[in-house]
């Protein structure tokens, strides 16, 4: 076991029980998270991204059946596994103290009754042994933190009396209330302009540095994730179908599916009006996909893609990608050629 | 060649009680050709969803001068120009979700306007209408008969692009028509647009936040803020040359996928207290570019 871990999600194994039948969500996932670093999951809606991490944090729907998996947690030389533990211990010792969670929508994740510094001492009065005074301090101190200047007077203002990007730094602050060691952000930007969006994300990264702390995020935003990632998951219908470093995943792209996602980012360098993008939509998990779930969109697809799903094949000690292409027997396939002269300016524009 | 749509000093103010109204548009002014595409960007809250509204006429302008195709639709509208409006001018919404009735079929959703407007003689027709209509934009004529909740967002979206061109409109008001969906799906519906452009000939105001696709779509790009338009110009100038601070920290903040370039990037700053919109007045920069500042700003940025 690398001691330099502080979460690991070991193949993770999720159903949802829905009047339609049952829908395999999750199918097989692992995803390794180092201390200190940030880790990207990327996938369209309904991948599993979100899923993943609400197991994670015990917060998954009462119809949600956890079929097999681990998600060890190790912290001071101890190791957990979460999913042996019940909700209630979860949220007794787990949730935030060790692990806190940014929701996507600023909007519906705050109380509209109560005062931002109430929602925010609130975690600390529950899980700090704190006197109602010192709480108030640190609430200040947190406002600050998280760039809201006249804390004071916003410390009693509710959540309608501010615009999105402050109530998504309010967010933040009830987050880093107890001093997690984990963050988790799930699509923390999307709701929230360009420009708000570059604050938060510098946000994320400063409180990062300085306060030593994991971070997890969810994203479908691909330049979120040059921005702020170390490590990129790409995910596909509940399955990790590539992973590396950020580098790697950016520069030597190896799944079809990551090539058609980096293909469809529109590109500011480029006099091309044309967009590229990805044919068809994702499978429906109702009927469990045999085979590669992305044959049918890929023009990559082999006859053994339609059998038999393909495992990870290794590229490097940090860099996955889950195709057949990569087996030694598959005939030699190339990036498209319009992506492949992208990645060789951006990899000319970088060294400027 | 005469404008199809022509927007004269705009204004658009909400009265909200007796000492307190909100100023959404200010003097807003542009102008788009038949087939062009105009691209209106700028953060929550700039006045872009207002404008497009008050063109189309779901609020009446508090100020301004608005002509589309040679009828002034601006101010009291007769009979016959408000008709005329409705068919030529149509509108695909933000979230594919609420803008369609759950409890209409598809084929009663686009075919609304047809009936409306009695643009068939007898039911095959319109059928035949429809189902045309769902083929350009990438369905199956089987979906007439399905209900919206049977679709994903994608195909929803598709929905809303099939009722606002089954009037083969001559202006299509898009707004925010794909910031709802994934990235592999915005590039579909974008694609879509384009090909719909190339072969019915229409005019787009394509309404976003998002600078990047708003390139891949716009002849001409107007940038709001605050409800001034500051700068526009076309699509090249914009994005080669920009000069208003605002248009450049816009730029600035938009992510690109280049892990290197984006670690090192800082977006730029921009306080808006430096700058006091009220006292500008549009500068040309050369060809159809337009900045908004007073004559000493204007001097400093060039």
């Amino acid at each position: 076991m690398n001691e330099n871990l502080i979460l690991s999600v070991e193949n993770l194994d999720i159903t949802f029980k829905t009047n339609a039948g049952n829908i395999h969500a999750i199918r097989g996932v692992d995803i390794t998270l180092p201390k200190g670093k940030t880790v990207a999951i990327v996938g369209e809606s309904g991948s599993g991204k979100s899923v993943t991490m609400k197991a994670v944090t015990g917060l998954l729907d009462s119809n949600a059946v956890i079929n097999g998996g681990k998600i060890f947690y190790h912290y001071d030389e101890k190791t957990v596994d979460l999913l042996t533990l019940t909700k209630k211990e979860l949220r007794r010792t787990i949730n935030g103290q060790h692990i806190a969670m940014v929701f996507q929508d600023p909007m519906t994740s705050l109380n509209p009754t109560m005062t931002i510094g109430a929602q925010i001492m609130e975690g600390m009065l529950l899980h700090q042994n704190i006197s109602e005074s010192d709480a108030r301090d640190k609430a200040l101190e947190l406002l600050n933190l998280v760039g809201i200047v006249d804390d004071e007077k916003r410390f009693k203002n509710y959540p309608h009396q501010l615009s999105g990007g402050m109530r998504q730094r309010v967010v933040i602050a009830v987050a880093l209330a107890n001093t997690p060691k984990i963050l988790i952000c799930d699509e923390p930007t999307t709701a929230l302009d360009v420009t708000i969006q570059a604050g938060i994300l510098s946000l994320i990264s400063d409180l990062q540095a300085r306060l030593g702390i994991s971070v997890i995020y969810i994203t479908h935003d691909l330049g979120v994730v040059a921005k702020v990632a170390d490590f990129v998951n790409v995910m596909y219908a509940g399955k990790i179908i590539e992973r590396g470093t950020v580098d790697e995943i950016f520069f030597d792209p190896r799944h079809p599916y990551t090539w058609g996602l980096l293909s469809a980012m529109p590109d500011l360098e480029t006099d091309d009006d044309r967009l590229y993008s990805i044919p068809g939509s994702p499978p429906n998990l109702l009927h469990e996909p045999i085979g590669d779930a992305f044959a049918a969109r890929n023009k990559f697809a082999m006859k053994i893609d339609e059998k038999a799903a393909p495992p990870m094949f290794k590229i490097s000690e940090t860099h996955f990608a889950a195709t057949w292409l990569l087996h030694p027997d598959a005939p030699k396939v190339e990036m498209p050629e319009e992506l492949r002269k992208r990645i060789e300016r951006a990899k000319l524009g970088s060294r400027e | 060649m005469t404008p199809l749509l022509k927007v004269e000093n705009l204004h658009q103010h909400f009265k909200i009680s007796r000492n307190f109204t909100v100023k959404a548009v200010n003097g807003v002014s542009f102008e788009i050709y038949p087939g062009e595409t105009y691209g209106l960007v700028g953060e929550s809250g700039s006045g872009k969803t207002t404008i497009g509204r008050s063109i189309i006429r779901l609020y009446n302008p508090t100020d301004g001068k608005i002509t589309f195709d040679g009828k002034t639709i601006s101010g009291k509208l007769d009979d016959d120009t408000n008709k005329f409006l409705r068919k030529n001018m149509q509108m695909i919404f933000q979230d594919p979700m609420s803008s369609l009735n759950p409890r209409k079929k598809v084929g009663e959703i686009i075919g609304e306007g047809l009936d409306i407007h009695k643009l068939y003689t007898t039911a095959q027709e319109k059928n035949k209408i429809i189902s045309e209509i769902l083929k350009k934009v990438g369905l199956s004529p089987a979906h007439a008969e399905r209900y919206p909740n049977q679709f994903s967002g994608g195909q929803r979206q598709r929905v809303g692009i099939a009722r606002a061109l089954v009037m083969q409109p001559k202006l299509i008001i898009a707004d925010e028509c794909i910031s709802a969906l994934d990235v592999s799906i915005q590039a579909q519906v974008v694609n879509l647009m384009k090909d719909i452009q190339d072969a019915t000939n229409c005019a787009y105001l394509f309404i976003a936040h998002d600078l990047s696709m708003v390139k891949y779509i716009s002849d001409k790009i107007g940038v709001l803020h605050l409800g001034y338009l500051v700068e526009t110009g076309t699509t090249h100038e914009i994005f080669n040359n920009p000069i208003h601070p605002y248009t450049k920290s816009l730029l600035s903040a938009v992510p690109i996928p280049n892990p290197i370039l984006e670690k090192k990037r800082k977006s730029l700053t921009y306080d808006v207290k430096n700058f006091n919109y009220a006292a500008g007045t549009m500068h040309h920069v050369g060809g159809s570019h337009f900045v908004l500042a007073t004559d000493e700003d204007f001097k400093i940025w060039n």
